[in-house]
């Protein structure tokens, strides 16, 4: 199953951007991920929340372009694929303090146990809804 | 019982979503959980990975992909004939550190998460050149949890 990515600008103050990714994240279309918030960052997006609610599936690059998009939304440069270990042991981020302006919603159980198990939820908030996120981004 | 199954697959990590299939559809009909299922996809996918991307180097060749049920036990064996390319010789991370995804496919979370995920990975050189990688997983191992 291929995935899809639909962006949806949420209005309010400030305003939230919600890429929601559908179907499968691996190894073919990781980059497609890295693209849209490189865009969205371009575009002035400055909060966002990744909806995974439609994600079936999600492999290690897809943690990968979810690092990425912490990255991007930090104002770094994400790491090149190709050039690997050293690009991302320079990694700049405070310790156990996950990103503040990029939020996960929503991930299935088995995302949410790659997350857990891989140690990323100390990288990534999880929600449990993209409402939730989205207040939260907002400060509700 | 359920017979062994094969497919060939081209190394191209377009193809990995029809080794998933594959996976899920073999579990289901050896009689496994939806548990065992999302553990083995998730593990095929990211060995099936590592042949494509290091062992190929994304050069193209071909991957056959083995299911069998013995004992109550999912064997898959993940067969090549790139370089020799064991993951199981990768260092555990230190779960004390932060993690930090590598490159793609890389000797990374991914050998982590298919350690995680199988009872037992066996790599071994093919006699007539390429690689034998083994991932077996219980039916019946109780849920783990980090």
């Amino acid at each position: 199953m291929p995935m899809t990515i639909d962006v949806e600008q949420h209005g309010g103050n400030p305003p939230v951007t919600c890429v929601a990714l559908t179907g499968e994240l691996d190894a073919s279309n990781y980059e497609q991920v890295i693209d849209v918030v490189r865009n969205a960052y371009a575009d002035g997006a400055r909060r966002l929340v990744l909806d995974l609610e439609n994600l079936t599936f999600m492999a290690s690059s897809g943690l990968f372009a979810l690092h990425s998009a912490v990255r991007i939304m930090g104002g770094e440069t994400p790491p090149d694929p190709e050039e690997g270990w050293s690009a991302l042991h320079q990694m700049s981020m405070d310790e156990d303090a996950p990103a503040s302006n990029l939020r996960l919603a929503a991930a299935q159980e088995p995302i949410a146990r790659v997350l857990e198990r891989t140690g990323m939820l100390r990288v990534f908030a999880l929600d449990a809804t993209r409402a939730d996120a989205i207040a939260t981004l907002q400060g509700a | 019982m359920a017979g062994p199954r094969a497919i060939q697959i081209p190394a191209s990590v377009e193809n990995l979503a029809e080794v998933r299939a594959f996976v899920r559809d073999c579990v289901g009909e050896f009689g496994g959980s939806k548990r065992v299922a999302d553990d083995l996809v998730q593990a095929v996918d990211e060995a099936t990975c590592n042949v494509m991307l290091h062992g190929y180097k994304s050069k193209p060749g071909d991957i056959d992909i083995e299911a069998s049920l013995r004992d109550r036990k999912i064997e898959i064996r993940i067969l090549d004939r790139a370089t020799t390319f064991d993951p199981t010789a990768a260092e555990p991370r230190d779960p004390a550190r932060r993690p930090a995804p590598t490159r793609i496919g890389g000797m990374g979370l991914g050998i982590e998460l298919l350690r995680g995920l199988t009872d037992e990975v066996h790599h071994s050189v093919r006699p007539d050149g390429g690689n034998e990688l083994t991932l077996v997983r219980s039916m019946d191992r109780p849920t783990q949890e980090e």
